[in-house]
């Protein structure tokens, strides 16, 4: 396979403009951690930044924009599918630790 | 069977792209459930306990977690440049950035493991909590952050392959550009880590 069937990407200037980006958002989750924030409110608010991060992360650094677009809905699917999972198994593996210890 | 006739029969590959970046991107699905998995835990746990402790001051573990962020998300830029230049041609170019993300990487990792020895010596460990409350807490923070540090490592050392096999043209861009998916897969990791496993627990 050759090196130009690797299809389109951005250029250096969009992908230093994502990592100012990245930067100011990790800025903004040190200050709400220190905004005497309730720990729900706070929780939420670092967890919705860091899904913008990944987001941002996988659009651009990881190319994803660029991609076939099924790729992305599969890809986000299936994960999507695994945390629904999680969060299921999770919860009722807290109760049955709460019944025993 | 001619050419064209075995041509014809083998499928194109799946959603359009490359098999090793289709293979890369399936990984990175399975481990980033593994990821989810562990901070769900953690989650859960955090939130059955009361006593939980929030024992990282800013001055010390909340600066050094920063700079580690800074120079993890650098790194990621830096894999950027080594793609951007192995797509366009120029290997010694990309050669030269990959070897430059493997040392921040390496950078990062001396920093992270900097600070587990400073919480060692303050009497840390998987297994014991000084400041009395839940040992839990030791636990996930060492379990999330040791499986995080060794895909670093690993990352290093997978870096340090492509890049002594792309100088000697036995690899192409397409491997540069599969390693770099991995590489700012490791970096979206502690995108999660740092709010949920440091910030969260900041004094």
């Amino acid at each position: 396979m050759t090196d130009t069937a690797l299809g389109p990407g951005p250029g250096m200037k969009l992908y230093l403009m994502i990592w100012v980006g990245l930067l100011v958002i990790v800025a903004a989750e040190v200050a709400l951690t220190y905004a005497g924030l309730s720990r729900g409110d706070l929780l939420l608010g670092l967890l919705l930044l860091a899904l913008l991060e990944a987001i941002l992360g996988v659009l651009y650094f990881m190319h994803m924009k660029w991609e076939n677009r099924i790729l992305l809905f599969s890809m986000a699917g299936y994960f999507g599918l695994a945390l629904l999972f999680m969060n299921h198994i999770w919860r009722d593996a807290a109760r049955m630790v709460s019944m025993y210890w | 069977m001619s050419d064209s006739s075995h041509a014809a029969t083998v499928e194109a590959p799946p959603f359009g792209i490359e098999t090793k970046k289709f293979t890369m991107w399936l990984f990175i699905l399975a481990d980033a459930a593994t990821f989810a998995a562990l901070l769900f835990a953690y989650g859960y746990l955090r939130a059955g306990s009361i006593d939980w402790p929030r024992p990282f001051e800013f001055g010390s573990t909340i600066v050094n977690a920063l700079v580690m962020t800074f120079i993890l998300l650098t790194s990621s830029l830096t894999m950027l440049m080594a793609v951007h230049h192995a797509q366009a041609g120029r290997r010694p170019q990309s050669v030269k950035w990959i070897w430059i993300t493997a040392l921040l990487g390496l950078l990062f990792a001396a920093l992270h493991l900097r600070e587990w020895f400073r919480m060692f010596g303050e009497g840390w460990s998987l297994s014991a909590n000084p400041l009395g409350g839940p040992v839990a807490f030791s636990a996930g923070f060492f379990s999330i952050t040791g499986l995080h540090l060794t895909h670093v490592f690993i990352g290093i050392v997978a870096l340090s392959v492509v890049a002594v096999k792309f100088s000697r043209g036995k690899l192409t861009a397409g491997h540069i550009e599969t390693t770099g998916l991995y590489w700012h897969f490791v970096d979206l990791v502690w995108m999660f880590v740092l709010p949920i496993v440091y910030l969260m627990n900041a004094k």
